[in-house]
Order: C-alpha cells, then structure tokens, then sequence
C-alpha cells in the first residue's frame, strides 16, 4: 500500500531478486514481450537495454551460478524471455481449454535443478528462478 | 466471343511457354540457394523478402502472413517487414488456401526451401490472367502432411501445408499467405478462367502435381530428420516478438501506474511463494534424505517440556527500512484472516521526515516484508483490527487522535479524528471496539481521563463524551486512565486502569443507581505502580468466568481479581455512602521483573500469557500452578533488532517485551513485541493453546477461584 513511487517499487524488485535462494528475476510486458527488468541473467548486449538490470542476489556466487545455469541453456535473458513467454501462451490456451472464463494466476514450474515462479498479469510477467531445497 | 475466347488460350499457351522455361531456371536456382543455405543457415525470411520492390501491396501483405505462419506465434508482433501488413493473428490473414493447388497445378517447380524472389517476380507478372488449377485439387493434400510441416515451422518451405490448415476461404480471394512468394505472383485464376483449362494441360499438370507431392514429401521428412537431429536453429528469438525498450519507454514504463501496482502486487506473492518453500517442500523425499527429521520437541526453549506444553517459535519480523529504532506499541492478530498480525510502533527519532506513527501489517506467510505498511502524523500507541470488519484497522495516537485505516486504501488514514475541539487532547493509550456486527462504537481512552465513544462511519465528532475523576478520597479529581477493558458480556459497563495502581469500573451511561462515569462505590486496589493492562476472560465455555480480570502492572505483579457485577454494588452502596468499597484481588502473581502485558488465552480457560521488562514470555495454567509459569521462553536474537549491534550489556533495556497478543481463533499463536522493535510469534502446544478445551479445565478454574475467594475472606478476617 505504501509504494506509490518508482524508486520504492524498484526496492521491492531489487529486495527479491536479492532475497537468499533467488538466482534470477525477469519482468515482461505482456503485450509487447518487452523485458522491462532484469537481474541474474546475462542480457545480449545488442538488443538489450543495460538500465534494466537490476543487482543480483549476493547468495548467487559465480560458480553456484555458472553450475546452475550454463547447463541448463538459461543464460540470456532473452531466451528466457520467450521461453517463458510461450510456456505461459500454452498454460493459458490450455485453462482457456479448460474453462472459458478462467485465467492463469500463479506458474510454479519445479526442475531437478531449481523453480521458476512466474505471476502472469494482464499487462506484466513477473518471473523468479530460485534454488530449491536439496530434493 | 469466339475471338475472345481464342485470344485468351493463346495467351494461356504462351504463358505456359514462359512459365515452363521459368520452372526450369527455377530447378537451378533452387539447388544453387540450397547449397547457399546450408553454408549461411536459414536466413530469416523477412530478410529474404525484402528485396522486392515491385510487389504489389497484396503479395507483401501475403509475404508477412506467410511470415507469421511460419513463425507461427499468434498476438502482437513488431511488424518488421511491411507496414501494410495486417496486424492481428491469424484471423485476419488474407485467404491463401487456393495457391497451393495453383502450384501443383502449375507444374511449377517443386516446392523449396527458399524463396527466388526476383525470378518469380519477372516471370510471374505476365501470367498475372492465368488460371489453371480446377479448385478442388487442394484438397488432394492429405492431413498427415500439413501436420508434419506445421510441426516443422522453421523448414520454411512447405507452406502448402501451412495454408492447407487454414480455414477455406471463397475460391476468388488471392491466394498464397503461406505459398512461396512467386507463387502468389503466379495467376490470378478466377473460376471462370479455369474451366476454360484444356484438358491436355489438366492431365499435365496433374502430372506435375504427382512429382510436387512426391518432392514435397520428401523434403518434409528431411525436415523432420533434420528437426529430430537437433539441428534446429530455432529460433525461439524468430517465434519471439521480442522488443528492446529505450531507456525513455523503459521509464515511461516503469512509472506507470499499472507497472507500480503490478510490481507491488506480483512480488508479494512471489515473496509467499519463495517463503512458503522454506517451510515447507512438498518434494521432500523422506526415503531419500533422511537429513532433516521433524524436530518434534526443537522448538525454541521448549528444552525438557511435556509435547502439549511446548512454545516454539515461528516467526519474526523487522524491516530494515521501518522498524529501525522503533519501539513496538501493540499488537494484534486479525480475528478473518489468521496468519495477520499487526504492530503498531513509535517513532523513530532519528528519522525526521518518516512519518512518526507506523503500523506494520505481517503475515506469516511472508517472513522479510509487511503485507501493509500505515502511516500517521503521529506516534500510534494502539492499534486493532477490527473485529467486525475485516479490511479496517483502528487506532490511538500519541497526539490523542483516533485513526482509521483501510487495507484496501493507501498507507494514510482514510478517516482520523481532529486534532483540537471535542475529542482526546492527550494520548491514546488505550481503545476498544464493542457491540455488535451492526452496531458497534469505538471506544477510547486518553491519560487525561477523557473516555470517547465514535461510531467507524464518523470520526470528526465523538458520539459519547465521558470524563472519568477520582473518586472523593483521591486528592485530585484527575484521573490518569492507563488502560480501560470491557466484559464479554457488557458494552456499557468498563474497568480503567489507572497510572496510581487503582482499577476503577465505570459506566457509559447513567444507569440505576449510578451515574455515568467512574462508580465511586468500588475500588480494585492491589497494585502499587501504574496498571499495564486489563484483560476480561474471553469466557466461552460451559462455565460463567466472565468475572475474573487479570490485570498486570510495573509494580513486578500480576493480578487476578473477581469482579463485582454492576448491578450488585448499589445495595452494598446505600449502607456506606462515601466509602468506596476496597476489593483485593484473589490471587497475586508476584514476578521478577516488571510486567508489560499479561492476556488470557482465547481457548483454554486457566491458560494466559505474559511478558516482561526480562524480554520472557511466560505462559500459565493457573491449574496446573499458580506460582510458576508451565514455559518461559526468549525470543531468538536470529533478527536484527534495533539494538542488534550494541554490545551485550545493554541486554538488560533492549530485550523488554511491551507487548503480547493471542491469535484468537485457535488460541495457538502469540506474537510478542518490545523495545527492538522486533515481532516474535511463538506457537504453544496442545494443552496451552488449541480449540478442544475439557470440561474439567472450566470447572477447574471454577472451583480454584472459590478456594481462592474463601482463602482471600479468611485473611481478611471478615
């Protein structure tokens, strides 16, 4: 209720993305596909705009994330960008499928390796890849 | 007509000729571009496209549907290639379902992989009137193919298939959306013009088309072999209508109200999320692990204790950014919504622009964050949920205001009472909110002895005004109300703990036998320093102890006292005018330090809690002991209060507990909250807290207050 001003809403997203756990943070338009925030991924520097990048959380050492993630392929923002956005076009046509006046609320995707949280919003995509516990 | 008719199949004739020698240049440019691909890797076919200036507007529109069946990702897209090109998705792409068999039909080069824009372009025009293919063949394209090449979207060829998957559309739209882009050059064939085909050229082109078909399939299963291989250069970045913000969007995004309000909505449920994790993982694989046992008896000072009567703590909460340096004033769990605690704190000294009063609104669920943050001008000495609205948290300030805040509202009051006039022009240091669903008032208490009645509707005017004086043997008419507490079963009738130790009950209205305000007739008088709290028993159960009020004070005491029921003092009055009646309480707690608060449990009858200037939480069983507390717990110094980095001697100062608050559902929670601004909520056992209460708990309590009431009357040797 507090955060009226960009500055305290850029707190906000930067406390999350620094919050123990969390390796990286994404925000999208939803009409345009545009990343608006970034942090804990490697941007293609052409394309991307380096004032989006938020700081990454300090728990998220090099190596922790290099083993995390160079593997797994999800070093570019970008790839990440459109990987999630077609995972959440498949996840909403399949609601819709479900039930016409349904909408997607909440994506919990558990890997091997880690969970994308990802809050789908009329106009915003919100996305936090975090560590899981050992499982 | 005959002469018409005549010229027309000449022209079909020579176009024919122009066409077949096209087909040929075509098969060479076809293998040359396919060795070209292969050495640069599919070029994105919006850049193949672009050089054709001689397009008409329709073909380009064509070309970008073709593109975006390809690329196959509905909704928006940054429309690169043309701007004439149609916006939306598929729904408004321009039919393209008859150029697949116009190909075929044509005995036009087999399909490729790629598209020969500038041959097509040249050839194509003169054949512009040409019509060949009966309409019907389209559908000799069986189903098995067009999936396979739409699976396949970046193998850019078959966009036969592609356009077969589309819906029919009237015969004489333009064709092509997906077809290669000479081929949308290719004839414009009305249906008029091909039944005018020979069948000769029927037979032809049927030929023709057996070959395509033939070719195509196989290039399609090359595809597939390709795809399957891995060798996709996929392109998540073609299907991706990605765009690179400017720094100016970027802010202009960012401002927006919609980016602001998303941002504060989206992270707080991801800050559940991740927090909920922590306690819990769903995939924890117990045969595998076998790391993490459930502490069954771990809790936090629970060392030695039976199960049921174990504390644990859960939770703390501190914000940096807030709860530096503040103090917590009180604290409350919300009667809807469980897992909601709020704190009010004091100011901040060393932060004069924040604002002074602050109310933090904690959940749970979420363990670094407050779900709500309020403001007031002021310091807020108490605060509360209200119990009859959920969304409205009402409370006191240190400037004698009463405030009204609303969760679905910005941090400031939406209502608060004004500064001067009719209302508290002392501190508030104590409210209540009573009555019923429908009519319930607020009531409040300042030190100056001022109690105010507000209906939640309107603050600007208090609907009561009561000024409580001492009675006649005081020395001074003032009366400092410290707290003021009302019985579960009456809303008009109030006990006021004052700062010189006496508990006085009082009256809202004239009454018989009493006038409004304090009832000079009895006097609960035991403790020795200012009265911290009263608090009525929540009774619920199968007995009456409505009657019993703990009261706790800086005098290092807890008290339990039986009081006398309003209507009962007059007679006793009448004998004795002017005397006040002097009641001792029926048991006195002594304690080792002083005693900020002290609450019964909302469930189990003989169960309260209490906290001290030590920093313990005690919790009693007054059945079990009335001389030692059955646990006593510390909060963990896991958070970083206020006084996190002092050195340990000041422990004494920094650990005190202020304040205590019951979850009053189910009784099993109890935050705690003191000097460091830390709110600590601890969870008690099965005997201490929980709903399933047995009837020999009442009349244990029952029968101990009688045994202390006969105990009490024999010392005083009445």
């Amino acid at each position: 209720m507090a955060q009226n001003t960009p500055d305290e809403t850029l707190s906000l997203l930067t406390r999350l993305s620094q919050k123990p756990g969390v390796q990286s943070t994404l925000v999208l338009s939803r009409e345009t596909g545009a990343i608006v925030r970034t942090s804990g991924l490697i941007s293609n520097s052409t394309s991307a705009n380096p004032n989006s990048t938020l700081p990454a959380s300090s728990g998220a050492a090099p190596e922790n994330y290099t083993n995390g993630k160079k593997e797994g392929g999800i070093q570019s923002a970008e790839d990440v960008a459109s990987m999630v956005w077609s995972f959440i076009s498949a996840a909403s046509s399949l609601v819709e499928g479900l039930d016409k006046e349904d909408e997607v609320k909440l994506l919990r995707l558990r890997t091997k390796k880690n969970e994308l949280v990802i809050v789908p919003d009329p106009k915003f995509i919100l996305v936090v890849i975090h560590d899981t516990p050992p499982a | 007509m005959e002469s018409t008719t005549m010229q027309q199949r000449r022209e079909e004739i020579l176009a024919k000729k122009a066409k077949l020698e096209e087909l040929k240049r075509q098969r060479l440019l076809r293998k040359e571009q396919n060795q070209a691909r292969q050495s640069i890797g599919s070029p994105s076919p919006s850049e193949v496209l672009q050089p054709t200036p001689r397009r008409t507007d329709n073909d380009k529109r064509d070309l970008d549907d073709l593109i975006y069946n390809l690329v196959g990702v509905g909704g928006s897209r940054p429309n690169s290639t043309q701007p004439g090109s149609p916006a939306g998705g598929r729904a408004t792409r321009p039919h393209s379902v008859i150029s697949a068999s116009q190909l075929s039909s044509d005995g036009e080069a087999p399909a490729s992989t790629s598209y020969q824009v500038p041959v097509s372009g040249m050839v194509d025009r003169e054949m512009q009137t040409l019509s060949i293919a009966p309409l019907a063949t389209v559908f000799e394209y069986d189903g098995n193919e067009v999936h396979a090449s739409k699976k396949e979207k970046e193998v850019i060829t078959y966009s036969k298939g592609v356009q077969a998957s589309i819906d029919w559309s009237p015969p004489k739209s333009r064709g092509a959306g997906g077809s290669d882009s000479e081929r949308d050059e290719s004839p414009t064939r009305s249906p008029r013009a091909s039944k005018r085909l020979s069948r000769r050229q029927k037979e032809r082109d049927e030929e023709i088309r057996a070959q395509l078909k033939k070719e195509i399939e196989e290039e399609v299963r090359a595809a597939q072999k390709a795809a399957e291989a891995g060798e996709i250069q996929a392109g998540s970045k073609e299907n991706y209508p990605f765009k690179t913000l400017n720094n100016e969007e970027l802010t202009a995004v960012e401002n927006s109200d919609d980016f602001i309000e998303f941002v504060e909505r989206s992270t707080k449920v991801l800050e559940r999320a991740l927090d909920q994790q922590l306690d819990y993982d769903i995939l924890a694989d117990y045969a595998h692990g076998g790391l993490d046992v459930d502490e069954e008896d771990e809790g936090y000072g629970s060392s030695g204790a039976k199960r049921g009567r174990r504390i644990k703590e859960i939770a703390q909460f501190w914000d940096e950014r807030w709860s530096k340096k503040r103090m917590i004033s009180d604290l409350g769990f919300s009667t809807k919504f469980p897992e909601l605690v709020l704190a009010s704190y004091t100011k901040n000294p060393s932060a004069p622009h924040d604002p002074d009063g602050l109310i933090q609104v904690w959940n749970l669920h979420m363990h670094d964050r407050p779900e709500y943050i309020f403001h007031a001008q002021s310091d807020i000495l108490t605060a509360k949920f209200s119990p009859f609205h959920p969304n409205l948290i009402i409370g006191g300030a240190y400037s004698g205001q009463v405030l009204l805040w609303d969760t679905r509202a910005k941090s400031s009051p939406v209502q608060k009472t004004p500064l001067t006039g009719s209302g508290h022009t002392h501190p508030v240091y104590s409210l209540d909110i009573v009555g019923t669903q429908n009519a319930n008032n607020i009531i409040s208490a300042s030190t100056d002895g001022v109690v105010c009645g507000w209906t939640v509707d309107m603050l600007s005017q208090p609907q009561e005004f009561l000024e409580l004086t001492s009675p006649p043997p005081a020395k001074t008419d003032d009366m400092a109300v410290t707290c003021i507490a009302f019985p579960q079963s009456d809303p008009t009738y109030f006990l006021a703990g004052t700062e010189e130790g006496s508990i006085y009950p009082c009256h809202r209205y004239d009454r018989a036998g009493a006038k409004a305000g304090v009832d000079g007739r009895v006097k609960y008088a035991g403790h020795a320093a200012p009265v911290m709290s009263l608090d009525f028993h929540p009774a619920k159960g199968q007995v009456d102890l409505g009657d019993l009020v703990l009261s706790s004070s800086v005098d290092w005491s807890v008290k339990l006292w039986k009081v006398r029921p309003p209507a009962a003092t007059g007679p006793s009055n009448a004998s004795a005018p002017g005397a006040a009646q002097q009641v001792t309480p029926i048991l006195d707690i002594a304690r080792e330090d002083l005693v900020y608060d002290a609450r019964w449990s909302p469930v189990k009858p003989s169960v309260f809690a209490l906290v001290d200037g030590a920093g313990s939480l005690e919790v009693w069983d007054i059945n079990v002991d009335v001389e030692v507390p059955v646990q006593k717990v510390t909060p963990s110094d896991s958070k970083r209060g206020a006084f996190a980095s002092m050195p340990s001697g000041l422990g004494y100062m920094n650990r005190s507990l202020n304040k205590l608050a019951w979850e009053r559902n189910e009784g099993k929670r109890v935050a705690v909250g003191g000097m460091d601004g830390v709110v600590t909520v601890f969870e008690v056992g099965g005997d201490l807290g929980g709903m399933e209460t047995r009837g020999e708990e009442w009349s244990g309590v029952k029968r101990l207050v009688g045994r202390l009431e006969a105990v009490g009357e024999g010392v005083n040797g009445k």
